[in-house]
This record gives C-alpha cells, sequence and structure tokens, in this order.
C-alpha cells in the first residue's frame, strides 16, 4: 500500500514564502502533516513518499509541475493520492484541487485533499475527488488529518457504506458539472449516447441544460437618430499585447477601450484573446469582430446620432454564468451611465 | 441590445431575445473571402439590419 501526499514547500518543511518557486520534488518519507497520518496507519503497513511543491511554482509553471508530478507518480506508483489540506490559503487550495482532479482522472486512484469551503480550489475541483471540509486555518490541522486517516482506513477496507457516511458527514458537497447515469467508463457512455442519437432512441444528456432564464426586452426609447450606439463582443478584442492581462478563457473581467477617432481597428493594433475560436481571421482585420468600420459609415450617413467613445470587451468563453451574468451587469450599468441608449453585442 | 451571432439556437437558449445571424462563429461580422471593400459594403449592410432589428418592437424574442 503506498500512499503520495502533496504538500506545498511550506508543509512539507522546506521553506516560507522565499521557497514559493520550488520545483516538484519527490521526498521518499513523510513529513510535516505526512507523518501524522503515516503514524496513524502504521499498523497498516504504509510506504509513504512526500511530493513538494512551491505555491507559485505549481501556477506559473504548471505544465512543467505536472511534468515532475507525472514523473513522480511512474516512480512511486502510489495506491493512494493525498493533497493538503490546504484550509483557506487560495494558492495551495487550488494546486490541491487542480492535482487531485488531474491523477485522479488519469490514473484511476482515490484521491483525498481537504479546505475550508470558501477556498477557491473548491470551483476547480473533478468528480470522485473526496474533499474534506476543514477550518479556514492550520488551526484545524489535527483535526482535520483525523479525517483524512479514517477516510483512509474505510478506502483500506473496502467499507462502502463508511465511505458515503463519510462523504456525507465530512466532504464539501462540490456541485457535480454532470451525472453519471451508470458505472461504465465515460468514454463507453459517450459512444452509448451518440448510438442512440443516431438511431433516434431515447437519451438523456449528463450535463445540464442551462435553463433559459426570460429577460424582459429592451426595445429603443425614441428614435436611433438621437442615440448612442455602443459596441460589446465577448470575443476577447484588446489592444495588441493585452496591456490589462483579459483572460483569454474562463473570463472574470471586462475592459473598455477608446475608439474615439478612430475609423477601423487594424491589424497589428488590436488582436482576439480567446480560447474559444481560431482568432487568426481576426486578427488578421479586428473589425471583423468589432465592426467600427462600418458602423462609421453609418454613422457618416447619420443612421445613428452617434458611436460610444469605447467598445467594451470580455472573454464568453469556459466561464462561469453566473460570473457573466455579474460582467454583463456592470457593463450595463456603465452603458446605462453614459447615455448609451443602444448596443450592438457581436459574439463567437 | 441585439446580438449578432451565428449561433442563433445558443442564444436563444440563454435566453437572448433580439438576434440577428452573423457570418461564421469565429468572425460573425466579416467575410474574408470578399475583397476588402466588398467586404466592408457587406459589414455595413449587415450592421443596417443590426440597426433595424434595434429598431424593431419585441414582445417575444426573434431571430431576424
Amino acid at each position: 500500500m503506498k500512499i503520495l501526499h502533496y504538500l506545498n514547500q511550506f508543509f512539507a518543511g522546506l521553506g516560507g514564502e522565499e521557497k514559493a518557486g520550488q520545483n516538484a520534488l519527490l521526498i521518499p518519507r513523510a513529513v510535516g502533516p505526512g507523518a501524522v497520518i503515516e503514524n496513524a496507519l502504521k499498523d497498516r503497513g504504509v510506504e509513504y513518499a512526500i511530493l513538494a511543491c512551491g505555491d507559485n511554482y505549481f501556477h506559473e509553471q504548471e505544465e512543467q509541475a505536472l511534468t515532475a508530478i507525472r514523473a513522480a507518480i511512474e516512480q512511486f506508483q502510489p495506491d493512494l493520492f493525498l493533497a493538503g489540506p490546504a484550509f483557506n490559503a487560495g494558492r495551495y487550495g487550488l494546486a490541491c484541487a487542480k492535482v487531485c482532479s488531474w491523477v485522479r482522472d488519469n490514473w484511476r486512484i482515490p484521491a483525498i485533499t481537504g479546505m475550508h469551503e470558501d477556498n477557491p480550489g473548491t470551483k476547480e475541483i473533478g468528480r470522485h475527488v473526496f474533499v474534506i471540509q476543514t477550518g479556514a486555518s492550520a488551526a484545524s490541522m489535527p483535526e482535520s488529518l483525523k479525517r483524512f486517516s479514517l477516510l483512509i482506513e474505510r478506502l483500506l477496507s473496502d467499507n462502502e457504506s463508511g465511505i458515503e457516511n463519510f462523504r456525507a458527514e465530512y466532504c464539501l458537497p462540490i456541485p457535480r458539472r454532470f451525472t453519471a447515469r451508470s458505472a461504465a467508463p465515460d468514454y463507453v457512455r459517450a459512444a452509448d449516447l451518440l448510438l442512440a442519437k443516431l438511431k433516434d432512441q431515447a437519451y438523456e444528456s449528463e450535463i445540464p441544460r442551462v435553463e433559459a432564464k426570460q429577460h424582459p426586452i429592451p426595445n429603443l426609447t425614441g428614435s436611433l437618430r438621437n442615440a448612442t450606439v455602443a459596441l460589446v463582443t465577448e470575443g476577447g478584442l484588446v489592444p495588441k499585447g493585452n496591456p490589462d492581462r483579459l483572460e483569454s478563457s474562463r473570463g472574470s473581467k471586462y475592459f473598455k477601450y477608446a475608439i474615439e477617432g478612430r475609423e477601423d481597428l487594424s491589424h497589428g493594433e488590436f488582436e482576439a484573446m480567446h480560447t474559444g475560436y481560431d482568432t487568426s481571421t481576426v486578427n488578421k482585420d479586428p473589425d471583423r469582430i468589432v465592426p467600427l468600420d462600418a458602423m462609421r459609415v453609418l454613422e457618416k450617413a447619420k443612421r445613428f446620432n452617434k458611436l460610444h467613445s469605447h467598445y467594451f470587451v470580455t472573454t464568453g468563453t469556459g466561464a462561469m454564468p453566473s460570473k457573466m451574468e455579474e460582467i454583463g451587469a456592470g457593463i450595463a450599468t456603465e452603458l446605462a451611465g453614459s447615455g448609451v441608449g443602444a448596443v450592438i453585442l457581436t459574439a463567437t | 441590445m441585439v446580438v449578432i451571432t451565428c449561433l442563433s439556437n445558443v442564444a436563444t437558449q440563454v435566453g437572448v431575445g433580439r438576434i440577428l445571424g452573423g457570418n461564421k462563429f469565429h468572425y460573425p461580422v466579416g467575410q474574408p473571402e470578399l475583397p476588402p471593400e466588398e467586404e466592408l459594403r457587406w459589414r455595413v449592410d449587415l450592421m443596417d439590419k443590426g440597426l433595424a432589428a434595434l429598431e424593431t418592437p419585441l414582445k417575444e424574442p426573434k431571430v431576424f
């Protein structure tokens, strides 16, 4: 029975913030919280190793960190993967969440982490990972590690009802993004759904449908001849170099960029940050996503009063609907406050 | 507001009321096959349709 336990540099005893850039490192013995768990399982004949990685290194060099973690897993061949507990530490919690989800998905071994319910890591945890609820600080370490050990005991004894009871009592309810309707592996269920669809049989998607909320449809007040019209896009178009660091997916921000005095958006001055579509055509001529050139023609022809001084942009891919609602409301409030009477929103 | 997108079914599903069909999902208001002047003419025409959609009072969602 082999346990591999992921810790950040601090809990692995390597150092504090000055060691946050530490590359992933395999330590062939239990240290820190791992030593407590190993001791609790001492009658079980457990072989224990620690995988230590700096908080910053994991996020700044995620690909290299995962490569090192893969090498460590292939070398050590764990039966069980642990991470944390991370309490309410954001960087650590996110790393624990990502690494547990990744290990569970790739090696199909049980993965356990622990964190506080407000830790941003809770939003990144994949299905099947056990997420033990902890307090907000390391003051809850002893209690949290007892829970880790209890769950490991139950996993080792294949105590299925004990595991389910544990999940109900001590694990954070992580909302599932989809519901597996049978025990078959993902690829079998996907193929079954496809076959059912092709044969015109009844099938039900595992992904819940987003129910459309009914929004009132705003109509123009007055004439376009008196209206200021604004351009908005979710297509991620930003000035070249992306000065404000708009995310290319999972957008959490929006920005506005001045277009006053510009007749069009030219190649090389603007570029799209968006992993949801092939941006090459838009990058060649950004008017293909923010149609400034055409709007200037119509403005000069007095089709409407004037174009708003800025266009607004976010990235609408891979994002949380709740975050997008927040962004939409923010843009709408700013536009309404600037006397904009109509909006054209381009979406990919 | 009018949303210009080629995925009008998605826009409908998420509850957008006023939708105008765009060209392709990776360039909703572009037509790169055309020479630049013609592409601009096409885009002006599309945006004019967008403005007309804005001028159309709606009670029910509509794809223009």
